[in-house]
């Protein structure tokens, strides 16, 4: 397989979520795109990272900032990133930064959701304990969560989850349906269940696996007496406003954070978010996808070759890529076509080209980052280049190309430090117009790079799991040491040091995934009856050999148990080779069972899914990447009996 | 006149149950009744091959022959379809049918199974087209709309191929010498008497 894809073009690589759920998720992305690098499978046709996502609008989800490290859009938390986007909401930076406890924490990332259990179980920086490094560097433990369609038993360690959200002093749960975090805790006061709309029942633009954007309109009306996402939050940010004037505390919300929204009653235009995202949201490009050419698209979807993805001659739709796949660069006026390949220099950048960003510095060791012999089709530059910055472009003598408009407001959003405003941060779009005019990439022209100076490992390497049957590699491969990020604790040495001792009693190899009738969390797929039949058991895959030597027979009841927090689940058994001996697989879309206990009283009458099971994170432990802090969902340790 | 027919490509088949989940959700199938599922031989196995059946509306179909009250009828384009008001759930059809697609709603006493139900090929039953009592009994008639069976519409992979017996067959043809393998049309010689050679 080696040789066919060293020597077979184009050659594509196509991953999902597994390969990131591990200690070292990050390392194995680097290295698929090294291998893509340096087969030279990167920026022409059919070639390429293909990651495919498991749900409607993930990828735009993550765009617009789930991300804790990030403010939307990649910006960053650093100051400029800030003032950046104060510009965009038409928000004092001074106002943004009076909410947060101290100066400091506005450039500090979040909690992951990977570790919010952890954030609740463990004290503050005022209740840190001397040499104790067990503590959240924040002023106060994790007091209260809003969970927006987050199905919870998709995270590892759900026995400590169940004791951090019994915890919690607040508890909002805002899905379609109950999730695994509506009954995991028995909690009876201050939790709270928001019915929102599913995608069906509300409109908005909806991002793909290949950067295209889609615009979804309603489908139906709420068929049940639920809000969509856009109401829910703008009346959440209205009451926090109120309970903020009664406190005479000078914060708000809804009338800070909305002045560029539309809102008829409590309802805000999903046009008009689309329309904020595209006056920030130029690092990525996504400010050219206005709603109205996203609605041309989609109602001129017969008009786009099915292949190239672009628009036929002659059509409304002409030259446009389908969905303006991000980056879709500059203002809608410029009617960029949208980027169906990544890097590809064979077209200008005025047509979809592009070249690798020069974002990691100019140099390094004497040696240049930038560019040499590689420019995109029509570049007047013949060379690499770093950013493009109002400075630069008064270097190159374009800067008066920029128009009246566009200069005024550069004018008036960096006044005297204009020569440091930046393509990412003008917010005319005028840097990135004259850039592209002269066939140049506004983010500079430099070399990809395989050698990530500033992360953990610059170039991947192996590493066991936490949890391995081979401790005779642990010496060899050992895990990063402990550590701090994120707010938190790191545990990584300390913790797979342990594999010496529990191997013994969980010899098997557990890895998760997915079930294709189910999804996520699962509670909306096991909600619908088609699917539910098709799947109505929770399950562990175990080998014949491994089932036999333990008595199991197929279909019947067992017990699975972890090394952490004396887990234990009762599902049944699938005998199959589909897993080899010494390993068991279980699907992660099960909850509503929780180490032996049916939960399915705790939901609210008629609204507990047909299926209920355990969920195989009862069962998954401790592990997570430096970098992501992503679970480690794919390795651990567990063994198999008769129940 | 057309002979329509189904085809399923065992090389293509990704056990993605799509075809059972839109047949259900068309025709509004009861939970435990499957008028058409996924089969899957040697799981887990080098060799696994899926295939989704249901009933193949056979060349001189096997049920037709033993049912004692004679429900089944056969249409112009060569389906094969059934009475349920005089269907009295014997169980003989089930017997006969060499793809196992007649279902049945109940286990009652003294063996009493109730009204057999199968694939109509989304083409409904005796009654007026796309009348309410129709869709009460038999589901959808999507062949009275000029539309195919949705199984075969939604196949994500175009495993599962409906339509004219001739036009299948040679997108079927055309697959097979174009990547120069093929399982065979799985099913055809015992269903319409006629193996697929290419």
């Amino acid at each position: 397989m080696a040789e066919t894809f060293a020597t077979q073009k184009p050659a594509t690589l196509i991953w999902c979520m597994g390969a990131t759920q591990h200690t070292v998720g990050t390392a194995n992305v680097r290295a698929f795109c090294i291998l893509l690098l340096a087969t030279g499978n990167v920026g022409g046709n059919g070639n390429g990272a293909n990651i495919f996502r498991g749900h409607c609008n993930v990828q735009g989800a993550t765009d617009v900032g789930l991300d804790v490290v990030t403010l939307p859009f990649y910006y960053g938390l650093d100051e400029n990133a800030w003032r950046h986007w104060c510009r965009v909401w038409d928000v004092p930076f001074e106002s943004m930064a009076a909410r947060f406890d101290t100066p400091q924490m506005m450039g500090v990332p979040g909690i992951p959701t990977t570790r919010y259990f952890d954030a609740v179980q463990m004290p503050g920086q005022g209740a840190k304990r001397e040499g104790d490094e067990n503590y959240l560097q924040q002023r106060d433990s994790l007091k209260a969560m809003v969970v927006f369609g987050h199905g919870g038993n998709t995270v590892t360690r759900m026995p400590e989850a169940a004791k951090g959200l019994e915890k919690l002093d607040l508890l909002v749960v805002a899905d379609p349906h109950p999730t695994t975090f509506a009954v995991l805790a028995n909690r009876r006061e201050n939790t709270y269940l928001l019915p929102i709309c599913t995608q069906f029942e509300t409109s908005g633009s909806r991002t793909a696996s290949n950067r295209s954007l889609q615009w979804g309109s309603k489908v139906v009306e709420p068929i049940f007496e639920s809000k969509d996402d856009y109401e829910a939050m703008y009346r959440l940010a209205g009451a926090l406003d109120r309970a903020a004037e009664r406190r005479a505390m000078p914060v708000r919300f809804q009338a800070e954070l909305f002045k560029h929204i539309e809102v008829q009653g409590q309802q805000p235009s999903a046009e008009s978010i689309l329309r904020e995202i595209n006056r920030g949201s130029w690092s990525t490009g996504y400010s050219g996808q206005s709603p109205e050419r996203l609605k041309l698209h989609m109602a001129n979807q017969q008009h786009f070759d099915l292949v190239s993805l672009r628009g036929k001659e002659g059509t409304p739709v002409a030259g446009d890529f389908y969905g303006l796949p991000w980056p879709c660069w500059g203002t809608p006026e410029m009617k960029h076509p949208g980027t169906h390949i990544l890097y590809n220099t064979n077209l200008h950048v005025k047509d979809g080209g592009g070249t690798f960003r020069a974002r990691f510095g100019v140099e390094r060791n004497g040696e240049t980052l930038l560019a040499e012999g590689s420019w995109p089709k029509g570049s007047e530059i013949e060379d690499g280049y770093p950013e493009f910055t109002v400075a630069v472009l008064k270097r190159l003598g374009w800067f008066d190309e920029l128009t009246a408009p566009e200069k005024a407001s550069l004018e008036h959003h960096f006044g005297a430090n204009i020569d440091r405003a930046s393509w990412s941060t003008d917010l005319s779009g005028g840097i990135i117009r004259v850039a592209m005019e002269h066939g140049c990439m506004h983010y500079g022209n430099g070399k990809a790079r395989a050698n990530a100076w500033n992360l953990p490992d610059p170039v991947p390497v192996h590493r066991e799991p936490i949890y391995t049957p081979r401790t005779d590699l642990i010496a060899q491969y050992p895990t990063l040491p402990d550590r701090r990020g994120f707010r938190l604790p790191h545990l990584g040495q300390s913790v797979q040091a342990r594999s010496n001792t529990v191997g013994r009693d969980f010899p098997i190899v557990l890895t998760t995934g997915r079930l294709v009738e189910y999804e996520g969390g699962g509670e909306e797929t096991r909600s619908n009856k088609w699917l539910a039949e098709l799947q109505q058991d929770m399950f562990v895959e175990i080998n014949p050999g491994d089932a036999q030597s333990r008595g199991i027979r197929d279909g019947q009841w067992v017990w699975v148990t972890g090394p952490e927090s004396n887990s234990r689940a009762r599902v049944k058994a699938l005998v199959t080779e589909r897993v080899g001996p010494g390993v068991a697989f279980m699907p992660f879309h099960f909850g509503g069972w929780f180490m032996g206990e049916d939960l399915r009283g705790r939901y609210p009458t008629g609204t507990d899914p047909i299926v209920l099971g355990e969920s195989a994170n009862t069962i998954t432990t401790y592990g997570y990447d430096p970098v992501t802090f992503m679970q480690e969902t794919k390795v651990t340790l567990c063994q198999i009996r008769s129940a | 006149m057309a002979r329509l027919k189904f085809l399923c490509d065992a090389d293509r088949c990704i056990e993605c149950n799509a075809c059972v989940t839109a047949c259900k959700n068309e025709n509004e199938v009861p939970w435990g009744i499957n008028r058409r599922r996924v089969v899957t031989i040697n799981d887990g196995k080098p060799g696994e091959r899926s295939i989704s059946m249901a009933c193949m509306h056979c060349t001189d179909a096997p049920c037709a022959a033993v049912c004692p009250v004679s429900c089944f009828y056969g249409t112009a384009d060569g389906l094969v379809l059934h009475d349920k008001d005089l269907c009295i759930g014997c169980g003989y059809c089930f017997y006969a049918c060499p793809f196992g697609a007649p279902q049945y709603p109940r286990v009652g006493n003294f063996g009493g199974r109730g009204k057999m139900d199968k694939c109509t090929y989304c083409a409904g039953g005796p009654q007026a087209d796309n009348s309410a009592v129709e869709y009460a009994q038999y589901g959808a008639n999507r062949l009275a709309e000029g539309k195919l069976p949705l199984c075969a519409e939604m196949c994500s992979t175009k495993a599962l191929l409906a339509g004219d017996g001739e036009i299948i067959a040679a997108i079927y043809k055309e697959r097979v010498q174009r990547r120069g393998y093929g399982s065979g049309a799985w099913g055809w010689r015992t269903a319409y008497k006629e193996g697929l050679a290419v």
